[in-house]
């Protein structure tokens, strides 16, 4: 007896709303980009219990691209955020305050 | 219930997770054990010698060179996941994967020779100052600290 | 000359090892092939040489730029970028009409389509390319980031949107999106010197990560929902299954046109457009406006008109409600503006409601409306913003839309063609942009939506007012100066006090400031004695003078307003009594964005049919 499809896709859409949240509730930009990684896994997940239960490979062959992806996508999110916190101390999305109206 | 053999799918992770443990222990006696003893004095740790009490802290040093590296690690160490699925199948893809392999390869080397030819691997004191800084002399250092001071006292 | 010969030549014995290495493991892979080959898909190069030609021509500079030893001059690259946008659209206008004779096909095992639509997509991208490459020139000479980045970046992020075009399966879709995306969110940072702009990439990013988890999720649940990714299956599925009522497949539809919205910055999903409009340098921005909408509006159309055709019903309502919300906040909000890129930002939401209109409507006219649209839109904001970019003075900056005003006298040509653009962006007969909004309203009413085309043509009514308010400024003479050169600094009677105080205990600070009558003290009784103080005359003075930063920080709110008429003035007076000097590879792209939106808008037939072809072409 195996554990039932539909628990990992219940995990997977737990998974997605706690990093949805997490990114609309926290300041930090680091854990907000974390939070962005717990929704694409999320979207991981989805994808490999759908392969499962469909018997398609293809669903597993769509997260090495995910993962790829985002990959490159915390990369270049961590550069941006290299390049602006250099001279501060913190990394509030606070202080970004020029641009607004 | 959840039998045994279920359950023996997930001794891996376990095993995995006691490693992480034991390891991540294992550094943290180690440093306590290496790592030297005698902390600095108060005054080792003024930013100045001659007399002058800092108003306030003077910012962090930021070693940009390490969140440099570790970057380019995640990025060039990712791709390495379109190599596994392509090494399972080398020989029934025939000389079309070889030769989309090698194409996916030389992107990512001309990446690498971005990165090199830019100056971002290479360890050690810069040679090169960043780009846009222009060169550094006093009136510029001034310029920089007298914007640092004006952007901070706007965010108080 | 043999072949091993020339490597010789070339390389020395390593380069030969090293190829007839190569050429041995060829072989051997071959040979050993002979066990169990797997099915490879067929690959039709020519479908994709477009893309292939862009992203190429971009690792092509990229490592010529790496390898040379002294720095690639800008010209080299932009001439480069030009060529090899201009290559790109060739083989796209090709691809056109080849599509037209033989018929639309797919290739790479059904993931890549070539059609009309695709084409018309990739023609779009590569001109918007090469447009940009002409006007990022002058600006990145201007702004001293010169380098092969921004052109690298740029052709990455095109060649995206043309995948997008191109794309016939989910996972296709979001890979273009991605290529597109994460490199608009580097080019968004490019400008060191800016501040704003690395505040707009990381606002930028952070929202675009946001929006495509939500669209990677949309697609894991429409691939659980219905067994595969490739839109072909899905149309195929769909109308073999009734599914209407399935949770899963309406929730993946719902996600994925969340994930499409924040894309093509349609309200309630826009909150990022003004700031990084605002933020990302002026090239940047015409560019992401351009090829964001044309690559975002692609896939919308290709997944929603055909692969959820038979939902119809279920996405037609959620599209016109989006639509109505779009249209009237992007118009109303752009009223308000004070900064010409801000306002631009508010219009682009605003035209994307009416792009919408083509969606809402969903026929083969809606989409055909929707994609001259796209089109012409391209050619309309690549312009604007290149106007803006020249006006912008070094570093960037000075973008108030009170700057504008009285420019058409010193920039009798440059304000003549930015006004000309707006009032194409309002949508005034003779330009491109009134054929525009008349398609996708007219489609829009044909398709029993007519409400949607009443409120379209209401923000239009509101649009034209922001648009012709920058016209005309740039028309209006400038008010008479008020403020003295170099005066700029009143004090408030609530200040003046203070400040006076201040001098008279620390005087001996304020002794190279010459006296002066404070205009505060006059009208406050409280000070006679400190109305024969020294008084500074600048921030810096002021700064030095009192050694209170509240003092300072409250003199410059209240010199807010004053601020900007010195700003106007410097922008008039072009920053010392310069004009802003115009290269000319940006008049060349200002010149072709003119020459489309002008001469199709008065002989419209040509581009009319050409969107209308190509929707017709459209493989389902």
């Amino acid at each position: 007896m195996s554990i039932p499809g539909s628990w990992y896709l219940i995990l997977a859409a737990v998974l997605f709303t706690i990093g949805a949240l997490g990114l609309l509730v926290r300041r930090n930009v680091l854990v907000m980009f974390m939070c962005i990684e717990l929704m694409l896994n999320a979207a991981n997940l989805t994808f490999v219990t759908f392969a499962r239960m469909l018997h398609d490979i293809g669903g597993q062959a769509v997260v090495f691209f995910v993962l790829v992806v985002a990959a490159a996508e915390v990369v270049v999110g961590l550069g941006i955020v290299v390049a602006i916190f250099r001279r501060r101390t913190s990394a509030t999305a606070d202080d970004l305050h020029i641009l607004k109206g | 219930m959840v039998n045994r053999e279920t359950m023996a799918q997930y001794l891996a992770i376990f095993v995995l997770l006691a490693l992480g443990i034991v390891f991540g222990a294992a550094s943290l006696v180690a440093s306590a054990l290496l790592a030297p003893r005698k902390q600095p004095s108060a005054a080792k740790l003024a930013p100045y010698e001659c007399g002058i009490i800092p108003s306030r802290e003077p910012p962090q040093r930021f070693p940009v060179r390490f969140y440099l590296i570790a970057m380019i690690f995640i990025i060039f160490d990712i791709e390495i996941v379109f190599l596994y699925p392509f090494a399972v199948i080398l020989h029934q893809l025939r000389t079309f994967g070889l030769v989309e392999v090698l194409v996916f390869a030389a992107v990512v080397l001309v990446a690498f020779l971005y990165l090199v030819s830019n100056g971002a691997l290479s360890w050690g004191p810069p040679k090169r100052l960043v780009e846009g800084m222009g060169s550094r002399t006093s009136e510029t250092t001034i310029e920089r600290v007298g914007a640092g001071a004006s952007s901070s006292d706007r965010a108080a | 000359m043999s072949f091993l010969g020339f490597l010789d030549g070339l390389g020395g014995p390593h380069v030969r090892d090293g190829v007839i290495h190569l050429v041995v493991v060829l072989a051997s892979v071959h040979a050993l092939a002979a066990v169990t080959a797997i099915h490879v898909p067929h690959i039709r190069y020519l479908a994709i040489l477009p893309e292939i030609v862009m992203l190429g021509g971009a690792v092509l500079l990229l490592g010529v730029a790496s390898l040379s030893d002294r720095p690639v001059r800008m010209s080299v690259t932009t001439v480069g970028t030009v060529v090899i946008s201009g290559a790109s659209m060739g083989l796209a206008w090709w691809q056109w009409a080849d599509v037209r004779q033989h018929g639309p096909f797919t290739t790479v095992a059904g993931a890549v389509v070539t059609d009309g639509f695709s084409a018309l997509i990739a023609i779009l991208a590569s001109t918007a390319m090469l447009l940009t490459a002409l006007v990022g020139d002058g600006y990145l000479r201007r702004e001293g980031v010169e380098g092969p980045e921004f052109h690298v970046l740029a052709m990455v992020s095109a060649s995206g949107a043309m995948i997008m075009g191109q794309a016939n399966d989910l996972i296709v879709i979001f890979l273009g999106l991605e290529i597109m995306s994460i490199a608009l969110y580097v080019l968004a940072a490019l400008n060191p010197r800016r501040a704003t702009s690395g505040e707009a990439a990381l606002k930028y990013f952070v929202l675009g990560s946001f929006s495509s988890a939500i669209f990677v999720y949309g697609i894991a649940l429409t691939y659980g929902a219905t067994g595969g990714t490739n839109l072909a299956h899905l149309t195929s599925y769909l109308s073999t299954h009734a599914l209407s009522s399935n949770g899963v497949l309406l929730a993946g539809m719902g996600l994925l046109l969340v994930g499409f919205g924040f894309k093509v910055a349609a309200v309630p999903f826009h909150m990022w457009t003004p700031d990084v409009y605002q933020g990302a340098p002026s090239p940047v921005t015409g560019f992401m406006a351009a090829i964001a909408k044309a690559g975002g509006f692609a896939a919308l159309l290709r997944v929603f008109v055909s692969s959820f055709g038979t939902l119809r019903p279920d996405w037609r309502p959620i599209v016109y409600v989006i639509a109505i919300v779009t249209l009237v906040v992007g118009a109303g909000l752009a009223v308000v503006q004070r900064d010409v890129k801000r306002m631009l930002a508010y219009s682009s939401i605003n035209h994307a409601g009416f792009v919408l209109l083509g969606l809402q409507a969903a026929d083969a006219r809606g989409v055909s409306a929707a994609l001259y649209y796209v089109f012409t839109y391209s050619f309309m904001v690549i312009g604007s913003f290149a106007v803006v970019t020249l006006l912008g003075r070094s570093g960037d900056v000075g973008h108030d839309i009170a700057g504008y005003r009285a420019l058409a006298r010193r920039q009798p040509v440059l304000a003549l063609a930015f006004a000309v653009l707006l009032l194409a962006q309002a949508g005034v007969p003779f330009t491109t942009g009134f054929l525009a909004k008349l398609q996708v309203v007219a489609a829009v009413v044909d398709a029993h939506s007519a409400p949607l085309g009443f409120v379209a043509m209401g923000s239009a009514a509101i649009a034209a007012f922001f648009y012709l308010r920058v016209a005309v400024l740039m028309y209006t003479p400038r008010r008479p100066r008020w403020v003295p050169p170099g005066r700029e600094i009143v004090f408030d009677p609530i200040v003046g006090p203070q400040a006076s105080t201040a001098a008279r205990e620390g005087s001996g600070v304020s002794g190279q400031a010459e006296p002066e009558i404070a205009p505060g003290g006059s009208l406050d009784g409280g000070t006679a004695e400190g109305a024969v103080a020294t008084v500074p005359r600048t921030l810096a003075e002021l700064r030095l003078w009192s050694g209170s930063e509240r003092t300072v920080a409250v003199v410059e709110r209240l010199n807010a307003d004053l601020l900007i008429d010195r700003e106007a003035e410097a922008v008039e007076d072009g920053a010392g009594g310069r004009r802003v000097r115009v290269p000319p590879a940006a008049i060349v792209a200002i010149g072709i964005c003119i020459a489309v939106t002008v001469v199709f808008g008065i002989v419209p037939g040509p581009l009319v049919d050409f969107t209308h072809h190509s929707t017709l072409l459209l493989l389902r």
